[in-house]
């Protein structure tokens, strides 16, 4: 697993322009058999369109790639899989009533003579997850399976097609720190069976746990290449960004005022119980905790999304009922939600309709709404947010996620909320729109609204929340004042390592 | 052991064989004529032509697609074979004949479902008017006469194999090779995946397209020599032959475990579907409630069905804390 | 990008409109003049009126296929109330009361039974018929009052439009401006771009869509009232496949099947196009039979066009875009 071995893969110089946009512009990416390796970037670097790029997605407009010493021939997935290379993306596809045999063999069932043999599917498929050290059962239908055990299977079927090198796109954004060992594991599995792995992530803690090289990429060329022991996280992170980064959590003092929010035993079957915590005006209250520990939940509970079955959720002492949005936002709560994508905005609608969409009351006179209106608020609160575009007209899915973000915020910012809740609010995001986030939470605290965040970045909830509130498996465990949080003892009550 | 009896339960086709069972008892107890060998004739002879249909019609809807026009085809094949006979040609020329119908209509729907990615309920709803308007313009007001249909053809319509009347037959054993091929046949199985996830099909490397297209073409071939099988049933045809075929079909299908949603669901169930359809119809009959209320009962019954699939559905998911974010 | 496809679709299905009427005159000799529009209005009128609810239930993102049963069960109970001893006003609100409960039946089974509307639609539409048929027997209701009689065959005193004239372009209008400039409308594209984006937006997603069926049920129910006094009978057959002219209107006036997209004034120019061609192909004594195969044709065009048109457009350019 040195330069002395001959590389599986070698991309030099590659180039692709899509439109009138240079995505790449001199990628390198030397892969030898046998490592872990880290592809590290920016939003924007041109880390994706080189894995679309070998995942057989489009061809490159100049520059070469080299698989197993043959020319790679690209631009077609099949062909790519049939080469030897997997992608495993960060939310796996698999299809939810074949049976995970199926689902490993699709397309390549297995076969006696012309007609298919389940039993043999079967039982290769609980082969191959015996050898990653996973318990999952190959007859069972993929519905209803967590992301986590759905990337197992997508690494079972990379095995099962003998491929070489198996990359894996944010693998462990939704997954739990138990499921994040366990996938750890099957990628060392992995690399002692020589296979290439790439590892594309955010987190740089895992990046060096985990990966024995690195490379980063920058404005679509590979800027840096070394092994991981040469590197630390500061010079991986000024290669990324190509300046130094200021402070990336500027917390501002806030004056703290009444109790905005008051949760009282708050619970919903199956997802959380006795939950209690309050918010007060120009406070920032920390949900941290493992994936799965229902944060994300509560939130959407408090906001009208979901409903509860216990408990009350009251809003300067008006309660609210439950499973009611429309009336939530009323009273004055927002909720920027985690998947911006899916629930936070309308991709084929413009800006300024997306931005417009929660102010529609406010906007009618008499009823109607007249689009200039619409436009003007949005322009409005654009400049507030220093969001970049061409024009109001322009649909959303043309803006990077750092500025899709701007629109979701702008949104809710627009209703003047007496509550804002943000989950997982600078998720994919690049670094300098993080940090410009980030102050815009401050402000808003220092304007006196209250601010319930939800991370699964520790950094980030400990940077910006005045307290934390730690959730386990649908409970809280623990509440630690700003000062006096570590991550040792947050992430000790989240796992239930120790008791507080 | 143990497990072979878990198995056993989860099998789809579970309810409404029991729900078929039970219709079979409350019908017989109601008349005793039921249970006889003509009560069994009446049953599996007025169910042929809709389970043909529903073999055929299985594998769009696992597809996640719908193919509306297979009255109107069945129809008009069924007048043409009849015209055709009577105007002197073979029993083999009016088959083709219905074939090509068939083909051509079936052709049609997957060129535009397949290859223009078109909505096919769209689509056929626009082929199923099509069809008919030609059909309707062809035939006019004549009607199809007992000594114009095929010589085969009426055979298979009067009479039994040992006691099993041939038109249930021909269903059955259509029922079996699908059956089979839908389980065994690799590029069969690809019809499961696009209907289970359609992005990851394509992206895996499946020919979504032909398979989509073939699945159309062969329903739309099934429709039209089947043609032969509504001729023999009711040795007649005129320009309403067939007309409402559609929604019976897409409700036996439906009530047999055959998912709306696509994925899910065998040719056996929804034979069985149909089987419990017909079954009803006659308990109906039997219990003097006047055919008025049989269109009336038919669309209650296939609500009835999806509401239970999506109940039962909705039952599946896990609820558990640590569950999905 | 979408928006100029729509702003086309638009202008094309003008053009088309103007086109078929100039095609016409030239056919006929007694096609361009105002009796046979009157004689037009009046035969659309119906499909008109239920399509301006069923735009947005398409917009929304889902469909009713039950709409024509609707009408018919309308007619049915103004029938069936009439001839059991009913003033006819009482009839009238009778049945439109009927319309509004087969929609709310139909938007109840879909946002909270969480049935999908394709299937539910289609198991309501043979019910719904069904019961016409358990109300009326086989034979239709033929002695309605003479005052309201004429109200299905004489026009506005003065002018050459037919009384449906009157219910038709209120209706038009409403819709058109509820659509396009107020709240309800943004809120029906929302929820047809992205229903989950609607809820997190705070738009009562399921409450409209119970609101949009039962709307196109109370429509088809003002259609069915309009029909029974056009024939001047209630039967329990009557405007079978009229679901077919509804939907194949509304797709042929650029509302996506997809849901998200569409102009009410598209619609409208393409129930007077489908109007004008059944006017043109009766003139030149075309059987019945024409028709459906026209409608099923209409149909069929506005899916295919659309689809041809994307797939030119992503031959000439790259389907990526730049990222800001």
């Amino acid at each position: 697993m040195v330069a002395t071995q001959t590389p599986i893969l070698e991309m030099r110089g590659a180039k692709k322009a899509f439109g009138g946009v240079q995505a790449l512009t001199g990628a390198d990416l030397t892969l030898y058999p046998g490592e872990i390796h880290a592809l590290l970037g920016e939003n924007g670097a041109g880390k994706s369109t080189l894995l679309k790029a070998l995942a057989g997605v489009h061809k490159i407009d100049a520059g070469s790639i080299t698989l197993n010493g043959k020319t790679f021939e690209q631009g077609s997935t099949r062909r790519a899989g049939e080469q030897g290379i997997a992608v495993i993306y960060q939310e796996p596809s698999l299809f939810p009533d074949l049976t995970l045999a199926e689902n490993v063999f699709v397309g390549r069932q297995l076969r006696s003579g012309f007609t298919v043999n389940w039993k043999a599917m079967e039982e290769e498929t609980n082969k191959l997850f015996q050898q990653l050290g996973v318990k999952l059962d190959g007859t069972r239908t993929a519905r209803g399976l967590s992301i986590a055990d759905q990337q197992i299977v997508e690494i079972a079927k990379a095995l099962s097609t003998k491929a070489t090198v198996i990359v894996m796109d944010e693998p462990t954004a939704a997954l739990s720190s138990k499921e994040v060992d366990r996938l750890f594991q099957v990628a060392r599995n992995l690399e002692a069976q020589n296979c290439a792995v790439v590892f594309v992530s955010h987190r740089l803690d895992e990046v060096f746990a985990l990966c024995s090289r690195i490379t980063v990429m920058r404005d679509g060329a590979t800027v840096g290449t070394a092994p991981t022991k040469e590197m630390t996280e500061q010079s991986v992170i000024k290669l990324m960004v190509g300046r130094e980064v200021s402070e990336l959590y500027p917390k501002l003092e806030a004056k703290i005022g009444d109790v905005v929010l008051k949760v009282e035993g708050l619970g919903l079957a199956g997802q959380f119980e006795d939950i209690s915590f309050e918010v007060r005006a120009g406070e920032i209250v920390g949900l941290a905790g493992l994936v799965g520990s229902g944060r994300s939940e509560i939130v959407r509970a408090v906001f009208g999304v979901d409903k509860f079955d216990k408990g009350t959720v009251t809003l300067n002492g008006k309660k609210l009922k439950p499973g009611n949005p429309s009336a939530q936002m009323v009273s004055g709560v927002a909720l920027v939600p985690e998947d911006r994508r899916q629930q936070g905005l309308f991709m084929s609608s413009s800006i300024d309709k997306n931005s417009a969409v929660t102010m529609l009351k406010k906007l009618s006179k008499f009823f109607i709404i007249r689009q200039k209106n619409e436009s003007k608020l949005a322009t409005e609160w654009g400049q507030k947010l220093s969001l970049k575009y061409a024009t109001g007209h322009d649909p959303v899915d043309r803006l990077s996620g750092g500025n899709q973000q701007k629109v979701v915020i702008a949104k809710w910012l627009a209703t003047n909320p007496k509550l804002l809740i943000v989950d997982e609010p600078t998720r994919g995001i690049d670094v300098g729109t993080k940090a410009e986030v980030h102050r815009l939470l401050s402000t808003k605290a220092q304007d006196g609204v209250a601010i319930l965040i939800v991370s699964s970045e520790l950094p980030e909830v400990m940077g910006m929340a005045d307290r934390i509130l730690v959730m386990r498996e649908g409970r809280m465990v623990g509440q630690f004042d700003r000062h006096a949080a570590t991550p040792e003892k947050i992430i000790s009550v989240a796992t239930g390592a120790a008791p507080v | 052991m143990k497990s072979l009896v878990t198995r056993f339960f989860r099998v789809r086709e579970l309810p409404v064989f029991i729900a078929l069972v039970i219709v079979v008892f409350i019908t017989g107890s109601a008349n005793p004529q039921f249970f006889t060998l003509s009560g069994f004739q009446d049953v599996t002879l007025g169910v042929a032509v809709v389970a043909v249909l529903a073999v055929a019609q299985t594998l769009v809807i696992v597809m996640k697609h719908i193919d509306l026009s297979v009255g109107s085809t069945i129809g008009f094949s069924a007048y043409l074979i009849g015209d055709a006979s009577s105007k002197g040609h073979g029993f083999w020329y009016c088959m083709g004949l219905a074939l090509a119908l068939g083909l051509a209509v079936g052709a049609a729907n997957g060129f535009m479902v397949a290859y223009l990615k078109l909505p096919s309920l769209v689509v056929t709803l626009g082929t199923l008017y099509i069809v008919r308007g030609v059909f309707n313009e062809v035939a006019g007001g004549n009607t199809i006469t007992e000594d114009m249909v095929p010589g085969p053809i009426n055979f298979m319509g009067l009479n039994t194999f040992f006691g099993i009347p041939y038109l249930f037959l021909v269903a059955f054993v259509l029922m079996l090779v699908v059956g089979f091929v839908m389980k065994r046949i690799r590029s069969a199985r690809d019809l499961y995946a696009i209907g289970s996830n359609l992005l990851a099909a394509e992206l895996g490397g499946i020919p979504v397209a032909r398979r989509v297209f073939l699945a159309f073409l062969a329903t739309g071939a099934v429709s039209g020599l089947a043609g032969a099988v509504l001729l023999a049933r009711f040795n007649t045809a005129a320009a309403n032959s067939g007309n409402g075929l559609e929604l019976s079909v897409v409700a036996a299908c439906v009530v047999g475990g055959v998912a709306i949603a696509g994925g899910i669901g065998t040719v056996y169930g929804a034979v069985i579907g149909a089987i419990l359809l017909q079954a009803i119809t006659m308990a109906l009959g039997a219990l003097g409630i006047p055919q008025f209320w049989q269109l009336a009962v038919n669309g209650t019954l296939l609500i009835a069905a999806i509401s239970l699939d999506r109940y039962l559905s909705t039952r599946v998911k896990p609820t558990s804390i640590m569950g999905a974010k | 990008m979408k928006k100029k496809y729509t702003f086309g679709w638009d202008q094309g299905v003008t053009a088309f409109l103007a086109i078929t009427v100039v095609v016409g005159s030239f056919v006929s000799e007694y096609f361009a003049n105002f009796d046979n529009l009157s004689f037009v209005i009046q035969d659309i009128a119906e499909i008109a009126i239920i399509a301006l609810a069923m735009t947005y239930l398409i917009i929304a993102g889902e469909i009713d296929l039950s709409v024509a049963s609707i009408l018919s069960l309308t007619s049915a109970t103004i029938g069936f109330l009439f001839r059991n001893g009913t003033s006819f006003e009482m009839a009238i609100v009778g049945g439109l009361l009927v319309g509004l409960l087969c929609g709310l039946l139909n938007g109840y089974l879909v946002t909270v039974v969480g049935l999908p509307s394709l299937a539910v639609t289609i198991g309501t539409l043979a019910l719904f018929r069904g019961l016409c048929y358990a109300l009326l027997g086989n034979e239709p209701v033929n002695e309605l009052p003479e005052n309201w009689i004429v109200l299905g065959y004489e026009n506005i005193p003065g002018t050459f439009l037919p009384w449906s004239t009157i219910p038709l372009a209120i209706l038009a209008a409403i819709a058109w401006i509820v659509l396009h400039y107020t709240r309800i409308g943004r809120w029906t594209f929302a929820i047809g771009i992205n229903p989950e984006a609607a809820k997190f937006s705070g738009i009562p997603v399921a409450r409209m869509k119970l609101g949009l069926f039962a709307m196109t049920g109370l429509m088809s129910g003002v259609a069915g009232v309009v029909y029974t006094l056009r024939f001047a009978s209630a039967s329990p057959d009557g405007a079978v496949g009229f679901e077919l002219s509804v939907i194949a209107a509304v797709l042929f006036g650029g509302v996506a099947i997809a849901g998200g997209i569409g102009t009410l004034w598209g619609v409208l120019a393409a129930v007077l196009s489908l109007g004008a061609i059944r006017s043109v192909l009766q003139l030149i004594d075309f059987s019945a039979n024409a028709l459906l195969v026209v409608s099923g044709a209409l149909l069929l065009i506005s899916v295919v066009v659309p689809r041809a048109i994307e797939i030119y457009q992503s031959r000439r350019k790259s389907a990526f875009v730049t990222k800001i």
